[in-house]
Parts: structure tokens; sequence; C-alpha cells
């Protein structure tokens, strides 16, 4: 259950291949864009966690409140309750844009096939009149998978993180 | 509304209906800001959240910026975080610690306890400067109970003994969940926002009629909702799955009000029997080891879903937080849930809580966000004319007393408690300040 750290900005790994690791990361931001949510958490592995934070560089989530905090199971209520036809917060639903960029490698443990990559997000959301944007600074912990990834853990520190929201109904 | 006389606000508030406007007339709002705001105890914070001198927070009583801080002597003071000088906001974190509190604007400087300390250049003040005029205003009356903390803007007004009073049992409620028998509210919060009026949110609390449609999406195709306790397997029955009504022992849930405005709801039916996991085994047995099997036993039997202390504060039972909902605008809100960490508690129990309050009531929740859907569309749909009136007449006449509990009790899916508010709302808005 250990939870990724958020740690300063590393200059990542020289010569580590990012093609296939920033391939995953756009994949994965395409489903959430296409509102593939089930496939989306489909990515992660059976002990994955989504992590959104809601204070700057908090250390931990389990001893503070977080925006997200899903294992498995909570995720799978959140794709129900997505799919429901009646969850009113998304009538209309949600049409979101992610951009991912700025991608590092930060470490790699080959004997277990996991890295670690930080990348910057920004989502821009529209929904009953209203465009938003969401953007910060993302950390997956990705293990292989075949010829792919998985995502063990992904951890969102979102600039505002600590600042009021209205309904945020879709994940980062 | 044109102006403040009694009987135009008299005339808003109708025995099982409401005016618009208390939802959508900026006047209204700037008199509730004075009337209510001004006047009423509001819950400041917890004196967990200041526990070492110099510890402060700042937060807000109505639009006014106020600063919770403890002083040298162990007292905690509710200041008003404006400079005597010139009047910026002091002290412009959200939280923190500090042996004097300094403007940044001429770095005029306070004691935690108020007091003017220190001011640049004092031979440029007049002749008959006096420092001891220039401390921090306090707020006029400030008390506690159980370590919450309370303020009136007001010099004058009923004893917080008076206005709490009847729900101190719910307070109890919570805090004696505490192996320790003390909360504390150290474990960060929840900040979500709306474009509505701040009465939606309020009346929302202790309404269990929204919930088998309004949060329909949190209810699997057996019309149970998700396990939102720790050590639950499963949630309560809200819908019957076949017809799509409302659950019978959905409807059976009662409500209670009991003066000024407060009201709490009955707990929810779930399989407390069957109640088990290694967090939450753990905690009863701590509890018991603490306060006796028996007494443990009584604790844990849940009494309460949801209580309201007039005019902003309400403590949930079920998915255990404190909650603050502040007016921005009359068509604006913000609300602050703090979960509650038990002391004593392991901490594996209170983690559970916290990760099941994320997604209860968090602005990401499977729970919350569909009730701010339901409070914008209200905010949006109230600009209609094609009524002035909100009707709020369930159960009119239905009402009961229950003399055990000392209170009038109701259906949970009636209105009782939303008309009990406005006779609250109509007793501070009709007597000026």
């Amino acid at each position: 259950m250990d939870a990724p750290a958020r740690a300063l900005a590393s200059p990542g790994i020289a010569g580590a291949d990012r093609a296939p690791i920033e391939q995953f990361l756009i994949h994965e931001a395409l489903l959430l864009d296409e509102r593939r949510f089930r496939d989306w958490m489909g990515l992660f592995t059976d002990d994955g966690t989504y992590w959104v934070p809601a204070v700057p560089d908090q250390e931990s989530p389990f001893d503070q409140a977080s925006l997200f905090y899903d294992d498995r199971d909570l995720m799978r209520t959140r794709v129900e309750r997505l799919e429901h036809p009646r969850i009113h917060v998304q009538t209309p639903p949600s049409r979101t844009a992610h951009l991912v960029g700025n991608v590092f490698v930060e470490e790699i443990d080959e004997d277990k096939g996991e890295y670690v990559v930080g990348s910057t997000v920004i989502m821009v959301e529209y929904r009953d009149e209203a465009q938003r944007v969401f953007a910060g600074r993302q950390r997956h912990r990705l293990r292989r998978d075949g010829a792919g990834f998985r995502i063990v853990q992904k951890r969102v520190d979102l600039i505002n993180c600590d600042s009021a929201f209205e309904a945020m109904a879709v994940p980062i | 509304m044109r102006n403040g006389h009694a009987d135009h606000i008299a005339g808003l508030i109708e025995p099982g209906r409401v005016h618009r406007d208390v939802y959508t007339d900026p006047d209204v709002f700037e008199l509730e800001m004075e009337r209510i705001f001004g006047q009423a105890w509001l819950f400041v914070g917890h004196t967990s959240q200041v526990p070492q001198p110099g510890d402060f927070i700042t937060t807000e009583l109505g639009r006014q910026p106020v600063i919770m801080v403890r002083h040298r002597d162990g007292g905690v003071h509710v200041l008003l975080n404006r400079c005597t000088h010139r009047g910026a906001k002091v002290v412009n974190e959200r939280k923190g610690n500090a042996p004097r509190l300094t403007c940044c604007y001429h770095g005029w400087s306070f004691d935690t306890d108020g007091r003017l300390a220190s001011v640049p250049v004092p031979e440029g003040c007049a002749a008959d400067f006096d420092k001891a005029a220039f401390g921090l205003a306090r707020a006029p009356r400030v008390g506690e109970y159980r370590g919450f903390v309370f303020a009136s803007l007001a010099a004058k007004g009923p004893s917080l003994e008076d206005h709490i009073g009847p729900m101190k049992g719910n307070i109890d409620d919570l805090v004696d969940r505490a192996p320790d028998g003390t909360l504390a509210l150290d474990v960060g919060m929840h900040r979500y926002a709306y474009n509505g009026n701040w009465k939606l949110q309020v009346e929302n609390v202790l309404d269990s009629y929204h919930v088998p449609f309004g949060h329909a999406s949190t209810v699997n195709k057996q019309g149970v909702q998700f396990a939102r306790r720790e050590g639950d397997q499963k949630g309560a029955a809200v819908v019957e799955s076949e017809k799509k009504q409302t659950a019978a022992s959905w409807k059976d849930r009662k409500s209670y009000i009991a003066g000024n405005g407060h009201g709490w709801t009955s707990n929810t039916a779930l399989d407390d029997n069957k109640r088990s996991s290694p967090a939450f085994d753990e905690y009863k047995r701590v509890l018991a080891e603490k306060v006796g099997a028996e007494r443990a036993q009584q604790i844990l039997t849940p009494r309460l879903h949801n209580s309201l202390i007039y005019p902003n504060m309400s403590i949930m039972g079920l998915n255990i937080h404190v909650r603050v909902i502040k007016p921005i605008a009359v068509d604006r809100t913000e609300v602050t849930i703090y979960p509650v960490r038990l002391v004593g508690a392991p901490p594996a129990m209170n983690f559970g809580n916290i990760r099941l309050l994320n997604v209860t009531h968090s602005a990401s929740s499977f729970v919350q966000t569909d009730d701010l859907e339901s409070f914008v569309r209200a905010q949006k749909g109230l600009r209609s004319h094609a009524t002035d009136w909100v009707d709020i007449s369930r159960g009119l006449g239905d009402e009961e007393p229950d003399r055990e509990l000392n209170a009038t009790r109701a259906l949970a899916t009636h209105e009782m408690v939303v008309r009990a508010q406005y006779k609250a709302w109509l007793g501070y808005m009709r007597e000026a300040a």
C-alpha cells in the first residue's frame, strides 16, 4: 500500500526509451477523453491505486483527506456510477481534452519491470456551458505487462489541489 | 425586496412554502449577513486545530475573515482578521504558527491574544495614541463545547448553552466514538463550491426525500447503496429493486426538530451485526477497553444520520465529519468538510473513515456531486417566474411530539425540518441587530 512520493523534478534517466512509455500515457489520456472509463480502469493492476492529493506535497493518503484515493474496489464503484443512466452531475456529460507532456522517466527497475514516470497533465473540461482547466504534475508507477504496461500507482498533483472545487465527476 | 421591513420579510415565509426571493434576492442575502451571520452562534473551528501556543487557523464568519489562535496562556481567541491601522487582512495563511501576528502593510504586530504589541516608527504616532485601543477586535462572544469553538459577532443574544443546548447530545454522539473521548480535526479538509444559495445545502443535509432519486447513481441493481462505513459489506437499502420505488426501510426513517432551527435525522438502517473488518474489530476492542463493553455497544449503535446546528454547521454520523456552509453571494456558496480523527482509535480505523469520506463528500465524490448538481439546477430554475413560491409542505400537520427525546418528530421524507429552519430564519431576520 505504499504511496508514490512526490519528488522534486528529476532530470530523467539518460538513454531511457521514452517512446513506448509516452505512447502508453497518451493512450491512457485518450481513454479518459473518450469516456471509456472501464477500459481506463483495466489499465490498473489489481492492486493499483489512483490518488489525487488535497494539499500540495501531501505525504500520505492514509492520514489526510484526498480528492481521490481509489483502489480497484472504489474505482469500480466510481466507474459503475459513471455508466449509470441517472448520474445527474453528468447530465449532460463532461467533455475533456487531456494533454500529457514534459515526460521524464525517473526510475527504472528492470528486475521488477517497473518504471516511475513523471509528466505534466492539462485537462480542459467542458460541461453544461462552462469550461475549466485542471493542471498539474502526475507520476505513474508502471509495470511491464507483456508488450505493454499496467499502472501500479497514478498520482496527480493539481496546482490548485487545495482550492474549493465545483463538482468533479470524471478522473483527471 | 426593497427594504428590510419586518412585514416584508415575514411575507416571504408561509406555512408550507417560501418565496423564491429567499434564494435569489441579493438584498435578502445582505440582510442575512447582518441579521443571521452577524448575530447567530457560528462554528469557528475545533481546539485540536490549534494545539500549541501560537497555532492559528483562519476562516470566515459569514463573509468576515477571522483568526482562531491559541495564546501563551492556553486560551483560544477568535480575532477579526483586519488590521486596526488601515484595514489589511493580517493573517493570510490558512493555518500556521507564529509568536506574533504581523500585518504585511506597515508592520503592525499583534500578540496572539490580539493586543497590539508593536508599531514601527512609534515616534510618529499621535500624542494621544493609545496602543491598548488598537488591538485586533475580538469576536464579541466566544464559547466552546467539547472542543467545538463557536463565536457570535453580536454582543447580545442567547447564550451558547441556550443556542446549542438541544444539540449537545448530537455532538456527544460523535465525540464519544473516540476511545479517548475527544476528536481531532487535523486530517485535512474537503472544500467544494457551487453556484447556488447557501440554504440549498443547509436544507439538503436533513433531506431524506431526495436520496432514492437524487443519488440513484450510487445504488446497485438490487437498490442497495455502496458500502460507506469501514467494515460494512454493503450499504443501505434505498430503493425497492423491482418497482424502483423508495425502499420501505428508507421511508420509515425519522427526522427531529428541537428548536432554534436545529434538527437531525435518524440512523440509516444497516446490518450492524455483520459490520466487521480488521480495522473495525480492533477499534471496537479498543473502545470497549476504554469505556467498557456495555457503553461501547451503546456508542456503536447508530442513532443519528445527520445533525444540523442552525444556521450553517452539520455533523454526520454515517460518514463521520463536520461540515460548515459558507455563504459567499446570494448565488454562490463554499462548503468545508472536516474529516474527524477519533483520538485513541487505531490508525487503520481512522484511515477507513477518511478513505470513505473521500468518495462520499469530497468535490469528486459519488454522493456529494449529485447534490451539487441539484443545488445548481435549483438556483437556475428559481430564475423562473412561473410561480414565486417554493413548496415545503410535505407532512405539514403530521408532526408529533417525541417526549422521550424532548423533540418533535416526523417522517424523514417529510419537510418539517425545512419549515423549522425557516421559522428560525424568520426569527433572526425580523429583528434588527
